[in-house]
C-alpha cells in the first residue's frame, strides 16, 4: 500500500519536472520562431530546448530514495520512517512493523496531499520572457529592415490597383525589377543594377527598367511628369531605357488581364550636374611687387578638384610691357611642374614663375590664372581661378607737376589746325606790309613750327614712331595731363582755337586729344583700341589703304608747306596748306558713316476725294476674341475645397479622381523647379487615387502640403451676392431725395 | 417704523392691556389683605410682569433684524471666492446655489433677494431672476482670447482679417494664425500686458467652408490655447462689362485686356469716326450697342464709359442708364478727361481744385498721375481706399452706383510692369461698384456663439411670402416680424458641432451655413459676453452692498418662548410663596 502511494508521489513529482521541462522548451520555441518568423526553425527550438531541459532535470533518474527523502524531510508525520513503506514486509523488525504500520496511516492521509517540489512559476517565467524577448527581436529586425531605407518610398517598385472593387482576383504580381543606372563612362563609375527606384545620377546616364510580371499583363507604361512611355516587351519581361537629363518624377502603370488598371507609387529621378572643376591658389597676395634687383621668383601651389576627374590644369600668364601707346602683351602658357595626371579627382600642383625667364623688364606687368578642365564629355567643364598681378616696379617714373614756386609758365604751345594755320598765313600776308621784317620771319617760322606739329600729329595717326621723340608727343600728353589737373585751362584752350576748328569739323584731332587726355591719366596708348599693338606704321590698320596714301600724301604736302613758311614764303606755302586742308578734309570725310535716312512715302492722294467727308464705304470693325481664363492652379484650388468636404465625411467620387489628377498636373509643372518642396504633395495626390488611401488623415496631410504650396489668388474683381433689401432700398431713396 | 421693536398683533394691544389690568386688578385685591407686608409688593411686581409677558406673547413684539432668510447667494461660473466669503461671514447661514446653464434655480424659493457672483446667467436663464431683487457682483479678471472678431464669409481674392483680444497675455507667447490644415498665415508675439489687441490677415487660397484656427504657443511651441475660427471662402462670378469710348484709348485699351484675360464678358464699342465704331467682343457674342436701352443693360454689371462719351448721350440713352443704375442696380464708371473736371455742372460728383498730379501708394514705390482735382468727401459719395489714398468715389444711386476716378494713365503701372498693382487698383475700384445679383434671403445669427443644445436665434430676411426654414428635415417655426414684414425669426437648438446648415425649404442655394463651438472654445469671448448681458440685465454692483442692506431689512418676532419662561418663572412663585411662608 505505502509502496504504491509513494511511487505516486514519485511519478507527480517526474510529471511536474516534464512540465517545467516543456514550458522552457515551448518559451525557445516561441523566441526562435518569432525571431527567425519560420515555423521549422521554431519546431526545432521547441526539440532542441526540450532536450536541453531533459538533460538539465532528467526527470527518468529520479530515485525512490529521492522520494523518500523528500517525503521525511517535509512530513512530519512520517518521522523519518517512510522507507521502511519502500522495503517488503517480510525484511522489517517487529518494531519497524510497528512503525511501519503508524507512518501507514498517518501518511494515507497526508501523502496524496503532499505537493512534490516544482519551480513551475519560474519555469512559466522564462516561457514569457523568452517569448517577449523574440516580439522585441522581430520588433527590432523589422524596424532595421526599414530604417535603412528612405522614409515613405518603398525599396523596390510596388504595384497598387487603382479600384478596390475587384481586388479579389489574382493579381499579376511584380517577380523582379531590375534598374540598371549606366552614369557616363567619363564619371568612372560601374554600372549600377538596383531595385531602388529612386534614382539619383549624373546628368547623362542611361537608365533602364526591366520589369518581370507573373500573370497576364499588357500595356506597361511609364508615366514621367505626365510624359507617357510604352516599355517593350523582350523575353517575358518589359524593358524602357532613357536618358536623365533633368529631375522629375516617374511611376510605372499596367493594365491587368481583366483591364484593371494598377499603379505604383512616385518615385524621383534626381539629376546630378557635373560640376566644373575648382580651382584654388594657396598663399598667394592678388599682388606682387617686386624691386627691379630682387629675386622675381613667385611660388604657384594650387589645388584644383572636381567631382568626376581633371582632364587638364595649366596657367595663362599675360605679360605686359611698355606703357601708354606703346604697350604690348604677350600671352602664354605655361605648364605646372611634373606631369598631369588626368582623370584624378584632386590634384596638388605646383610651379615657380620666374618673371626673368618670362623675360620682364622693370615696369613690365604679368597677369596670370589658372585654368583647369575636367573630364565631361562632349563639352569638358572650365573654370578659371582668379587674376593674380605680379609688377616688377620701374626705376622711374614721369611725372608733370606745374610748381607753384617756378615762375615761369611752362604750359607748351598748342598746336594748330590746318584751317587756322592757312588763316593765320593768310593774316600773315596781309600784315607782311605793316610788319618789321623780323617779326614777319619770326612768325613765319612760328607757323612753321605749327605746321610741323601738325604733321607729327598726323604723323602719329600712320604710326610713325621716328618722329614721335620730338616734342609733340610730349606736348599733347603734357597737355592734356595739365588739362585734367585744371579743368579751367579748358578755357584757355579755347582761347587759342577757333571754334569751328575743334568741334565738329575736326573729327580726327578731337577724338585724338579727347583720347589723349584719358591718356596722360592712365598711362595707356592713346589709340589702343583702334590699334592692335602693331608697332610697325605699315601695318596701322587704322585707315584703310586708300586712306592711308591720303593721309601719307597730306602729310609729305605739309612738309612742303612748312619748308616754306621756314623760308619765309608764306605765300608759297598757302597752296600746300589748302591742299592739305582739302586732303585732311577728304579723310575725315571718309571716315565718316552716312546713314540712308528712310522716309514714308505715302500713297498718292486721289484729289477728287479728297475733305469731302465721305465716310460711307467706312464699316464698323469687329472683333470677337475669347479666352481661356483659369484662375491659376484652379484644380489645386478646387482639390483643397474638395478635401474638406471630404474630411467632413463626403464619399469620394469618379469626379474626384479627375480632379485630383488634373491639381497633380497643374502642380507637377512647377515641381519640375523644386522637386523636393512638391514631392510629397503630388505623392499625397496620386495616393488618394489608390482606395486603400482614402482616409481622413491622408485627406489632411495633402491638403496641408497643398495649401502650403500654392500661391496668393491674383486680383481679380467679380460678382459678388448681395440681399437687396426693402427697407434698405428705402432708405437710399430717401437719402437721395435730400441729395 | 424706524429702529425699535414694533407689535406684530397691533389690534390685540387693547383687549390685552384691559384683561391684563383687570386680572391685576383682581390679583391686588385678592391680595389687598397683605398689603402691610412687603412681600405684599413682591406679589404684586411679580404679577405684573408675569401678566406682561403674557399680553406679549399675544401681541408679538417684533424688532428689525439684519437676517440671511429671505437673501440667497447664487454662484455662476467665475466667482470671486474671496466675494462669497465675505458674503457669508456678513450673512450667517445665507443659502447658496450653484448655477447649472438650463436647469431651475431652487434658491429662487426661498430666498427673493439675490447675489449673482460670476459672469451670471446664460440668457435664456434671466426668467428664473424675475421679480427678484438681484445684485449681480461680476467675476474676477479672465485670461484668454476675450475677443476674436473676422468676416464670417469673403470672396476668394479677399484678404481675411481677424481681430482678438487676449487678456493677459504671458510673455514670449505667439499668436498664430493657422488654415483649415495647420499651415501659418501670420503670427504676433505676445507682449507683457494686460490686454493685448491682435490683427492678422490673411488671404484664403480655395474657396469652401474653412475652420481655420487661432493658436497660441509658448516658446516650445507647444499649443497653449486654441480657438476654431470658422470662415466662408465664395468663389466670385465674372462681370459683364460694357466699355463704350470716344476714340481709342490706352486707358480702355489695358482695362479692357486685363478684364477680358480674366475671364471677364467684355464688350467695347469705340468710337472711330462719326456713326463708325470699332466694336471688341472678348469672352462673349457679338452683340453691337449703339443706343442705350434699359432692356440692353439689364444684363450689364458695369459700364465703362469715358467722360466725353457720357457727356454726350442723347436723352432716351442717358435716361435709359439712369433708370438702369437705379432700379437695375447697374455699375457706372466714368473715366475721367479734363472736360468732365471744367463742364462741372454735367458731373454727378462733385470736386474741388487739388494742386498735386501724382499720387503714390505706400508699400510700393509706384507713383501714379492724376488729375489736379479731389471729389468732394460730401455725405452721399463714398471714397474708395487704397492704401489710404483714394483712389475713385461713387455715388450710391438707388441700387446702383456711379463712380469716377481722378487718377489718370493707370496703365502707365503695366507699362512699367507692375501687373499686380495695376489689378489690385482697379478690383478694388470694380468690386465696390459692380451690380451685385440678388441673393434670395440673408440669414444672420443672433447667437453670436451657438452651442449644441442650446438655443440659436437667427433671422433672415427675404422677400418669399411664406418663408420655412429647415435643418436636416426637421421645419423651424419662424416669426415675422410685426412692423417689418420681410423680417423673420427663429430659434433652432443645433444637435451636432462643427458646420450645421440651415436652409429656405425647397431652396438649396439659399442655405445658412453655421458653425457650432464645442466645449471649452470661445470660453473667455462668451464669458466676456454673458457678464454684459448681465450687467445689462441686472446693472453691475460692485460697491454697492450696503444701499442694498438697508433695503432689506426684515422685522423679526421675538420668539414667544422666553415670555413664556418668564412668566412660567412668576406663576412658580406666586405658587410657591404662600407655601414657604405658610411654614
Amino acid at each position: 500500500m505505502g509502496d504504491k502511494r509513494l511511487n505516486d508521489f514519485k511519478r507527480r513529482w517526474q510529471q511536474m519536472q516534464y512540465t517545467e521541462c516543456a514550458l522552457y522548451a515551448v518559451g525557445v520555441a516561441g523566441l526562435f520562431y518569432l525571431a527567425s518568423q519560420s515555423f521549422y526553425l521554431g519546431f526545432l527550438g521547441f526539440v532542441v530546448g526540450m532536450a536541453v531541459a531533459l538533460l538539465l532535470f532528467k526527470p527518468w533518474k529520479l530515485s525512490a530514495e529521492q522520494t523518500v527523502a523528500y517525503v521525511d524531510a517535509h512530513v512530519p508525520e512520517a518521522g523519518y520512517s517512510s522507507g521502511l513503506l519502500m522495503l517488503p514486509q517480510s525484511e522489517l523488525s517487529n518494531l519497524s512493523k510497528l512503525q511501519r504500520y503508524r507512518v501507514e496511516t498517518q501518511l494515507d492521509a497526508v501523502l496524496t496531499k503532499l505537493k512534490p517540489p516544482h519551480q513551475l512559476p519560474m519555469a512559466a517565467m522564462a516561457m514569457f520572457g523568452l517569448i517577449m524577448i523574440g516580439l522585441a527581436i522581430q520588433f527590432m529586425l523589422k524596424e532595421f529592415q526599414q530604417n535603412p531605407k528612405t522614409p515613405s518610398t518603398p525599396q523596390n517598385i510596388q504595384f497598387a490597383p487603382l479600384d478596390s472593387v475587384e481586388t479579389n482576383t489574382a493579381i499579376p504580381k511584380l517577380s523582379s525589377t531590375k534598374i540598371i543606372i549606366n552614369q557616363p563612362d567619363y564619371t568612372g563609375i560601374a554600372i549600377i543594377s538596383t531595385e531602388n527606384p529612386n534614382i539619383s545620377a549624373v546628368t547623362g546616364t542611361v537608365i533602364s527598367w526591366q520589369l518581370e510580371f507573373d500573370g497576364e499583363v499588357s500595356n506597361v507604361q511609364m508615366d514621367r511628369m505626365g510624359e507617357l512611355f510604352s516599355l517593350t516587351k523582350r523575353n517575358g519581361g518589359f524593358i524602357l531605357s532613357q536618358t536623365l537629363e533633368a529631375s522629375g518624377f516617374y511611376s510605372f502603370s499596367f493594365e491587368g488581364a481583366n483591364g484593371n488598371k494598377f499603379v505604383t507609387d512616385l518615385y524621383s529621378m534626381e539629376a546630378i550636374e557635373d560640376q566644373a572643376p575648382l580651382v584654388e591658389i594657396d598663399g598667394l597676395d592678388q599682388y606682387s611687387y617686386f624691386e627691379y634687383n630682387e629675386v622675381k621668383q613667385l611660388p604657384l601651389n594650387t589645388k584644383v578638384s572636381d567631382d568626376f576627374g581633371i582632364n587638364g590644369a595649366y596657367i595663362v600668364a599675360t605679360v605686359s610691357k611698355g606703357s601708354g601707346e606703346s604697350v604690348k602683351f604677350r600671352e602664354e602658357t605655361i605648364r605646372f611642374d611634373g606631369t598631369l595626371s588626368k582623370g584624378k579627382k584632386q590634384l596638388q600642383l605646383k610651379k615657380l614663375l620666374d618673371l626673368d625667364k618670362l623675360k620682364m623688364d622693370p615696369g613690365d606687368e604679368l597677369y596670370f590664372y589658372v585654368e583647369a578642365l575636367d573630364n565631361k564629355i562632349p563639352s569638358p567643364n572650365i573654370s578659371r581661378s582668379e587674376t593674380y598681378f605680379a609688377v616688377i616696379r620701374d626705376t622711374i617714373t614721369d611725372d608733370f607737376a606745374v610748381e607753384s614756386t617756378l615762375g615761369v609758365d611752362q604750359m607748351p604751345d598748342y598746336f594748330r589746325s590746318q584751317r587756322q594755320l592757312i588763316i593765320d598765313t593768310e593774316k600773315l600776308i596781309k600784315d607782311k606790309p605793316n610788319l618789321p621784317e623780323k617779326d614777319f620771319k619770326f612768325k613765319s617760322n612760328e607757323l612753321g613750327f605749327d605746321q610741323k606739329s601738325l604733321r607729327l600729329k598726323y604723323g602719329q595717326f600712320m604710326g610713325d614712331e621716328t618722329e614721335l621723340q620730338a616734342a609733340p608727343g610730349q606736348v599733347s600728353s603734357v597737355e592734356s595731363e595739365h588739362e585734367g589737373e585744371e579743368g579751367e585751362e579748358k578755357d584757355l584752350l579755347d582761347a587759342y582755337s577757333h571754334k569751328h576748328d575743334s568741334d565738329n569739323e575736326h573729327n580726327l584731332v578731337e577724338e585724338h586729344e579727347g583720347h589723349n587726355e584719358e591718356g596722360g591719366e592712365e598711362e595707356e596708348d592713346p589709340l589702343h583700341d583702334y590699334l592692335h599693338n602693331h608697332d610697325d606704321p605699315e601695318e596701322s590698320t587704322l585707315f584703310e589703304k586708300s586712306l592711308k596714301a591720303k593721309l601719307r600724301d597730306a602729310l609729305s604736302i605739309m612738309w612742303d608747306a612748312e619748308l616754306y613758311l621756314r623760308l619765309y614764303q608764306p605765300e608759297k606755302s598757302l597752296p600746300y596748306q589748302y591742299k592739305a586742308l582739302k586732303i585732311i578734309q577728304e579723310i575725315k570725310n571718309s571716315a565718316r558713316i552716312y546713314v540712308h535716312r528712310i522716309g514714308f512715302d505715302p500713297p498718292p492722294i486721289k484729289e477728287e476725294k479728297r475733305l469731302t467727308g465721305n465716310i460711307e464705304t467706312i464699316t464698323n470693325f469687329d472683333k470677337k476674341q475669347e479666352f481661356d481664363h483659369q484662375m491659376s492652379f484652379a484644380s489645386s484650388r478646387k482639390t483643397v475645397s474638395r478635401l474638406e468636404q471630404l474630411i467632413q465625411g463626403s464619399n469620394f467620387t469618379e469626379m474626384d479622381r479627375v480632379l485630383f489628377q488634373d491639381a497633380g498636373n497643374e502642380l507637377a509643372k512647377k515641381a519640375v523647379e523644386e522637386p523636393l518642396k512638391y514631392l510629397k504633395v503630388l505623392q499625397g495626390l496620386r495616393d488618394l487615387d489608390k482606395s486603400v488611401n482614402r482616409t481622413r488623415e491622408n485627406y489632411t496631410q495633402v491638403q496641408k502640403g497643398l495649401l502650403s504650396v500654392l500661391p496668393q489668388v491674383e486680383n481679380n474683381p467679380g460678382k459678388m451676392e448681395q440681399y437687396d433689401d426693402e427697407i434698405n432700398r428705402l432708405f437710399i431713396n430717401e437719402l437721395g431725395k435730400n441729395d | 417704523m424706524t429702529d425699535g421693536p414694533t407689535l406684530l398683533n397691533p389690534k390685540l394691544l387693547w383687549p390685552v392691556l384691559l384683561g391684563c389690568a383687570l386680572l391685576w386688578t383682581i390679583f391686588i385685591w385678592k391680595e389687598w389683605s397683605q398689603r402691610r407686608e412687603i412681600r405684599f409688593w413682591v406679589k404684586i411686581m411679580t404679577s405684573f410682569t408675569g401678566l406682561s409677558c403674557l399680553g406679549l406673547m399675544m401681541l408679538k413684539p417684533a424688532l428689525p433684524m439684519e437676517q440671511a432668510k429671505g437673501r440667497g447667494i447664487v454662484l455662476t461660473e467665475g466667482f470671486r471666492s474671496a466675494q462669497l466669503d465675505s458674503l457669508r461671514s456678513k450673512y450667517k447661514g445665507i443659502p447658496v446655489e450653484r448655477y447649472a446653464p438650463g436647469e431651475i434655480l431652487k434658491v429662487t424659493d426661498k430666498a427673493d433677494s439675490l447675489f449673482l457672483l460670476g459672469n451670471g446667467l446664460r440668457p435664456f436663464d434671466f426668467w428664473q431672476m424675475q421679480d427678484r431683487a438681484i445684485t449681480f457682483l461680476g467675476a474676477g479678471e479672465t485670461s484668454g482670447w476675450s475677443v476674436i472678431r473676422h468676416e464670417k464669409q469673403i470672396n476668394l481674392g479677399e484678404a481675411l482679417h481677424v481681430r482678438a483680444e487676449y487678456m493677459q497675455p504671458e510673455k514670449d507667447h505667439w499668436a498664430i494664425l493657422l488654415d483649415n490644415a495647420g499651415n501659418p498665415l501670420d503670427s504676433i508675439l505676445f507682449e507683457e500686458t494686460e490686454s493685448q489687441e491682435l490683427e492678422f490677415t490673411a488671404s484664403p487660397k480655395a474657396s469652401g467652408r474653412f475652420v481655420y484656427a487661432l493658436v497660441e504657443k509658448d516658446q516650445d511651441g507647444t499649443i497653449a490655447s486654441e480657438e476654431p475660427l470658422p470662415i466662408i471662402v465664395e468663389n466670385m462670378r465674372p462681370l459683364k462689362v460694357l466699355m463704350v469710348n470716344d476714340f481709342p484709348a490706352f486707358e480702355t485699351k489695358y482695362l479692357k485686356n486685363f478684364l477680358a484675360e480674366m475671364g471677364h464678358e467684355v464688350s467695347v464699342r469705340s468710337q472711330l469716326t462719326r456713326n463708325k465704331y470699332k466694336f471688341e467682343y472678348f469672352n462673349t457674342a457679338s452683340k453691337p450697342v449703339y443706343q442705350f436701352t434699359q432692356k440692353d443693360l439689364e444684363d450689364v454689371d458695369l459700364l465703362i464709359i469715358d467722360a466725353d462719351s457720357y457727356a454726350d448721350l442723347s436723352a432716351s440713352s442717358r435716361t435709359a442708364l439712369e433708370k438702369s443704375v437705379e432700379v437695375d442696380g447697374l455699375g457706372l464708371f466714368v473715366q475721367p478727361n479734363t472736360s468732365l473736371f471744367k463742364n462741372s455742372k454735367n458731373s454727378f460728383l462733385k470736386f474741388n481744385v487739388d494742386y498735386p498730379e501724382k499720387v503714390s501708394f505706400s508699400g510700393s514705390s509706384r507713383t501714379l498721375e492724376k488729375y489736379p482735382y479731389m471729389f468732394r468727401e460730401d455725405f452721399p459719395v463714398q471714397s474708395i481706399l487704397m492704401d489710404s489714398v483714394t483712389i475713385a468715389s461713387y455715388l450710391v444711386r438707388g441700387k446702383g452706383k456711379m463712380a469716377s476716378s481722378v487718377l489718370r494713365n493707370s496703365y502707365q503701372l503695366i507699362l512699367e510692369g507692375d501687373q499686380g498693382l495695376y489689378a489690385r487698383l482697379w478690383t478694388k475700384i470694380l468690386d465696390r461698384i459692380v451690380r451685385k445679383s440678388e441673393k434670395l434671403a440673408e440669414w444672420e445669427s443672433l447667437t453670436e456663439i451657438p452651442h449644441i443644445d442650446e438655443p440659436l436665434q437667427f433671422y433672415v430676411r427675404t422677400r418669399l411670402e411664406t418663408p420655412q426654414a429647415q435643418t436636416e428635415g426637421a421645419l423651424i417655426p419662424l416669426q415675422q416680424d410685426l412692423q417689418v414684414s420681410s423680417y423673420w425669426q427663429g430659434t433652432t437648438y443645433p444637435r451636432k458641432p462643427g458646420w450645421n446648415q440651415l436652409e429656405i425649404q425647397k431652396d438649396s442655394i439659399a442655405t445658412f451655413p453655421y458653425y457650432v463651438f464645442s466645449g471649452d472654445e470661445r470660453k473667455t469671448v462668451s464669458q466676456r459676453q454673458r457678464m454684459m448681458a448681465n450687467t445689462k440685465e441686472f446693472g453691475i454692483n460692485e460697491n454697492g452692498l450696503e444701499q442694498d442692506i438697508a433695503l432689506t431689512k426684515i422685522l423679526q418676532p421675538i420668539a414667544p418662548v422666553w415670555f413664556y419662561a418668564l412668566f412660567l418663572l412668576c406663576m412658580g412663585w406666586l405658587w410657591l410663596e404662600p407655601k414657604l411662608s405658610g411654614q
